[in-house]
Parts: structure tokens; C-alpha cells; sequence
């Protein structure tokens, strides 16, 4: 929660600095972005386990599968309820809850959509938080757990264990786990077409 | 540059490092962050930006890509139940 805060601070602090002063920062953005996207690489080739994908069979794939064609049929509705253009609602839906990866993606080609990718994911992840407990009385705990998104094998995995049972530990890392691998190739695909 | 080249050099040198990396990712990870964050809220002060829009826009889609990541999961999952 307090890297949450900071985040957010960071956000509201930039936003004050780029309205009311004219410093420039050059190309310092676009570097970090380059490195916050291969320390992703990097992290994500040191933890990749197949065994626990293994364990748990096809649930392991149809549950992030399930994810990614409803996350983007939510962004497509989106696009028209806000008109706002498909290749962007589909690249702000494609973050599935990875606020810190969608944001700067989307930012690089439009700040505002970079804005609006990085808000829709953070909400995705507190609406998570605030929304599983109750979910889950209505839905099996394991469907449930596709709410969440990529969130599920980081921030909201101690709400979903706490609320759904450790038996529902491994399918909701390895569903956040397949998501955020395959996040980082979707939204340039997407940004691309 | 390509997003991808990053990426995929990352995750290769990851998965040949994997037991190798002592650095701690994890707060290298959110230094990047938290900058990278502040450089997208310097960009988006520079633009003209409704907050009540924005942040209409933004419950929108979360609210509409969690149902439709739900719907599919009953959808789809349920028959595995």
C-alpha cells in the first residue's frame, strides 16, 4: 500500500511539474521505459516455472484465456460507450491490471491515453481488492480469480488467498503469471496494428 | 527502438542467469517505476486534461474488462468444473 502511495505521488507530483514549470527532461523517459522493460524480461526468464503450470492442467490455460478474450471484449464495449478508438481501448484493456507497464507503454505514443491506460489498470487492481470477497459468493473462487488480472500473482494474491483459501494459491499465481507474460508482446502488437 | 528488444534480451538473460542474478529486481523495479511514473505525469500536465473524464474513463474500463474477464471464465471454465 505505501508503494501505491508513492506512485501515485510520483504521478501527481510529475503532473504538477509539466503544468506549471518548462523544464524538459529530454530523453529520460523513453530510457527508463527501456529499462523497466528489460528488468521485466529479466525477471520474468528468472521466475518462469513450468512444474507449477503442470499441476494444474487445462485451468492453468483457460482461466488466463478466458481473461484476455474478456478483458478485450470489455475494451472494445468500452471504446464504443466512450468513443474512444479501438486501437487504444484494446491497448488500455490489454494491460489486465498491470497499471506500471500500460501506463508508460501507452504514454509513449499519447499522454493521455498513456493516463487513462495506467488509471484503468490501477482501478482494475483496487476494484479487485474490494470486489473478491464478495465475488466469490456468487462465483466459483477459482473463475473469480480472473478479475484480478496480471495482479493476481503480486498485490491481490494475500486478499484472494485470505478470502477464496490457500488451495486457490497456485491457480491465481500461475493465471497472473501467464498474463504477465504475455502482457508486455500484447499491448505493441496492439499499439503496432 | 523496438519494446521488444528489451524485453526479449531480458528474458534471455533471465532464463541462461537465473540462478546467477543477485541484484534485487524487485527495487530496481520500482526506482524505474517511480520515475518512469513521474515522467508520464510530467507529459500529461503539459496536455489540457478533464479529470472527471478521465477518471470516468478510466472506472469504464476497469469495471467493463473485470466483467467480461469473469463472464468468460464462467463461461469457459465452468466446464472444467
Amino acid at each position: 500500500m505505501i508503494f501505491l502511495h508513492l506512485v501515485l505521488a510520483s504521478l501527481f507530483i510529475g503532473f504538477l511539474v509539466g503544468k506549471y514549470t518548462t523544464v524538459q527532461f529530454g530523453s529520460l523517459y523513453e530510457i527508463m521505459l527501456y529499462l523497466l522493460i528489460f528488468i521485466i524480461g529479466l525477471d520474468l526468464g528468472r521466475s518462469t516455472r513450468t512444474e507449477e503450470l503442470k499441476k494444474l492442467g487445462k485451468m492453468a490455460l483457460i482461466l488466463p484465456l478466458a481473461t484476455v478474450i474478456g478483458s478485450l471484449l470489455g475494451g472494445l464495449l468500452a471504446s464504443f460507450l466512450l468513443n474512444i478508438p479501438i486501437k487504444w481501448a484494446l491497448g488500455i484493456s490489454a494491460g489486465f491490471g498491470w497499471y506500471s507497464l500500460t501506463g508508460p507503454l501507452l504514454a509513449q505514443y499519447s499522454a493521455i491515453y498513456g493516463v487513462i491506460g495506467f488509471l484503468a489498470n490501477l482501478t482494475r487492481e483496487i476494484l479487485t481488492i474490494l470486489f473478491y470477497p464478495l465475488a466469490i459468493k456468487k462465483i466459483p473462487k477459482e473463475l473469480a480469480v480472473s478479475i484480478g488480472g496480471t495482479t493476481t500473482m503480486d498485490s491481490t494474491l494475500p486478499i484472494i488467498v485470505k478470502f477464496g483459501g490457500k488451495e486457490i494459491t497456485i491457480v491465481a499465481f500461475v493465471h497472473g503469471l501467464i498474463l504477465t507474460a504475455i502482457a508486455p508482446f500484447l499491448i505493441p502488437i496492439i499499439l503496432q496494428l | 527502438m523496438n519494446i521488444f528488444i528489451p524485453l526479449v534480451i531480458g528474458a534471455i538473460l533471465g532464463c541462461l542467469f537465473k540462478n546467477k542474478i543477485k541484484v534485487d529486481l524487485n527495487r530496481l523495479m520500482s526506482v524505474t517505476l517511480l520515475m518512469l511514473v513521474f515522467f508520464m505525469g510530467v507529459e500529461a500536465g503539459k496536455v489540457e486534461i478533464n479529470a472527471i473524464n478521465l477518471f470516468v474513463a478510466s472506472f469504464t474500463f476497469a469495471v467493463l474488462t473485470m466483467l467480461g474477464s469473469l463472464f468468460f471464465a464462467v463461461l469457459l471454465g465452468g466446464r472444467l468444473r
